[in-house]
This record gives C-alpha cells, sequence and structure tokens, in this order.
C-alpha cells in the first residue's frame, strides 16, 4: 500500500510543477500505477533506502535516485539498482507463499486481517 | 601469437530470481482468505516535470510513509508484528534539523527477510544531509512530510496529496524524493 501511495503523491507533485522520484521496492505496484521516475532496489520490501547497516549500499542508492531524478528523458523512467539482496534468490518465493499456508493457518490468517481492520477502522475514525 | 579463450556464458538465474509480483500474490493470497480483490491504481498517463534548476541548486523534499513513534500503543520496535494501532491518518511534518523517531510496525514490510532495525533503510534523511552538506543537492527542505497509507485511492488522491503539496509549496522545494516503507 506505501507503493501505491507514494506513486499517487508522485503523480499529483509532477502534475504541479515538482519533480519526483520514487526510491522502492515493489516494482509492479509502482509502474502498474504510472509514476514519472522510480529507482528500484530488487530488496525485501522495507529496504527502500539500502540495506540495513550498510552506509555504502544507503549512499549507493540515494545517489542512483539523484541521477535518475536529473537525467530521467521522460515519465515511466525506471533504473534498477544492481545492488542484491544477497547471492541466494530465495527469499523472493516467500512473500504471501500460499503453499505454506495449510487450512488452519488461512482461518487464523483470517481472523487476524478482520481484528487488525477493525482497530484500523477504529484509529482512522478516531483521528 | 597469442590466443584468446572463448567467452563462457553464465548459466541462466533461477526463474524465480524476478521482481516480486505483489499485486499477483496480494490478489491470490486475499482470495484464499476470502476477500473481494483489491483494484490498484492504474493510469495510461504520466505526468513528468523535468528539473527546473541543477540538483545543486534544488530544494529537495523528502517524503515518508513511516510513522511517528506513539508511546502507548504497543511494540512498534525492529520485528514487531504487524501494528494497526501505531497507524497514522493524516499528513504530518517534522524538522529536518534532526533525525525523528519514525517506525515502519504500521505497515506490511516483509518480516520474514528484514527487521527495521535501521532506520536508514527506509528514511535516507541522513543521506540527504551528507547530499546537501556536499553540494550534491542545493539544499534539503525544512521539514520531511509523512503520508498516510490508505486503502482508499479516494482518501489520498482527494486529501492527503493535495495536503501534501501544499506544504511542499510552503517549504519552496522544487523536487522531492519520495520512499515508501
Amino acid at each position: 500500500m506505501c507503493h501505491q501511495t507514494v506513486s499517487l503523491a508522485a503523480r499529483h507533485l509532477e502534475a504541479n510543477g515538482i519533480s519526483t522520484v520514487i526510491v522502492g521496492c515493489a516494482k509492479d505496484i509502482v509502474e502498474f500505477c504510472g509514476v514519472p521516475r522510480f529507482l528500484f532496489s530488487d530488496f525485501p520490501l522495507g529496504n527502500s533506502a539500502g540495506r540495513p547497516f550498510d552506509v555504502e549500499s544507503q549512499r549507493q542508492t540515494l545517489e542512483l535516485a539523484l541521477q535518475v531524478l536529473e537525467r530521467a528523458p521522460g515519465g515511466r523512467t525506471t533504473v534498477q539498482s544492481p545492488l542484491r539482496w544477497s547471492e541466494d534468490a530465495s527469499w523472493k518465493r516467500d512473500y504471501l507463499d500460499l503453499t505454506k499456508l495449510s487450512p488452519d493457518k488461512i482461518a487464523e490468517r483470517k481472523k487476524e486481517f478482520d481484528e487488525v481492520k477493525s482497530i484500523a477502522r477504529a484509529k482512522r475514525e478516531a483521528s | 601469437m597469442t590466443t584468446t579463450a572463448p567467452a563462457v556464458n553464465p548459466p541462466f538465474a533461477a526463474d524465480y530470481d524476478a521482481p516480486i509480483p505483489y499485486i499477483q500474490r496480494t490478489r491470490d493470497y486475499y482470495q484464499v482468505l476470502g476477500f473481494n480483490p483489491y483494484r490498484w491504481a492504474h493510469f495510461a498517463d504520466v505526468p513528468f516535470t523535468p528539473l527546473g534548476t541543477p540538483l545543486g541548486e534544488a530544494r529537495v523534499a523528502l517524503i515518508t510513509t513511516a510513522a511517528p513513534f506513539q508511546p502507548g500503543v504497543g511494540d512498534q520496535g525492529p520485528g514487531a508484528a504487524y501494528n494497526a494501532a501505531a497507524k497514522f491518518y493524516q499528513v504530518y511534518s517534522l524538522s529536518t534539523e534532526t533525525i525523528p523517531d519514525l517506525r515502519i510496525s504500521h505497515v506490511g514490510y516483509d518480516r520474514l527477510h528484514t527487521t527495521a532495525a535501521d532506520i536508514n533503510t527506509y528514511l535516507p534523511l541522513a543521506q540527504l544531509k551528507t547530499a546537501a552538506a556536499a553540494g550534491r543537492i542545493g539544499s534539503l527542505g525544512p521539514r520531511l512530510h509523512g503520508l498516510p497509507t490508505n486503502r482508499s485511492h479516494r482518501v489520498t488522491m482527494e486529501t492527503d496529496v493535495p495536503e501534501l503539496l501544499r506544504r511542499c509549496h510552503e517549504d519552496g522545494v522544487g523536487a522531492a524524493v519520495l520512499v515508501p516503507s
């Protein structure tokens, strides 16, 4: 949801004269929305700005984003960072992996989701 | 006479070694849980504004979806379970003079493979300050802006994003770096 939110924001800022670059990890969500400039890091969600406790990867990520901001020739420019999260890419198979969910686990997740929605609704209405 | 060894083609990468298809995975997941599919925002046209000044002269805003730490609403620390009580529903702004205490327990980051223990992985404020000090950007906006992550496109587009634009205009920024959590 975060990637969609910033995509909508980038579009609105851009349409009103502010140049933008999104720095993120969910390629399909950002590109499906359609944004001016996007630096994509193929990292687990939560690491848009670089690897944990790796200042050099954080520096490289911002520098690439600034280059995209400066040099993109037009809208829908995506540049993929050359950095890899790890040599073994098997982490990409785990996100919402349905093959690991038993019927009991599915019922548990559904209950959790309903509870979370109810907390979020109460919070939203109170704000 | 010298000879050159024939180039060796590297093996193909694994099929799954490609960007994760989040839209498809969430669609499949919530269908199995019995929920209607979510309609993701999708546009045919994309606005584009070339940078109006050299980046070394531009004032740049930082925009985040991270949430200010809220005492009393449960665990928001590294590796915390998804915490809906830590969500926020209005645009906020904080000074960029210091590094604020922002967390991401309120969103669905990849808790299996990362823990959000280092704020610099989702808030590149320290790096932007370094870039400003080095003259790589003209300056950093005086405030960073926090944007609520709302499932409602309408609320995002009609309420939150216009408010964000208003604040960016107040700060006089010509460019923005947007970082989802």
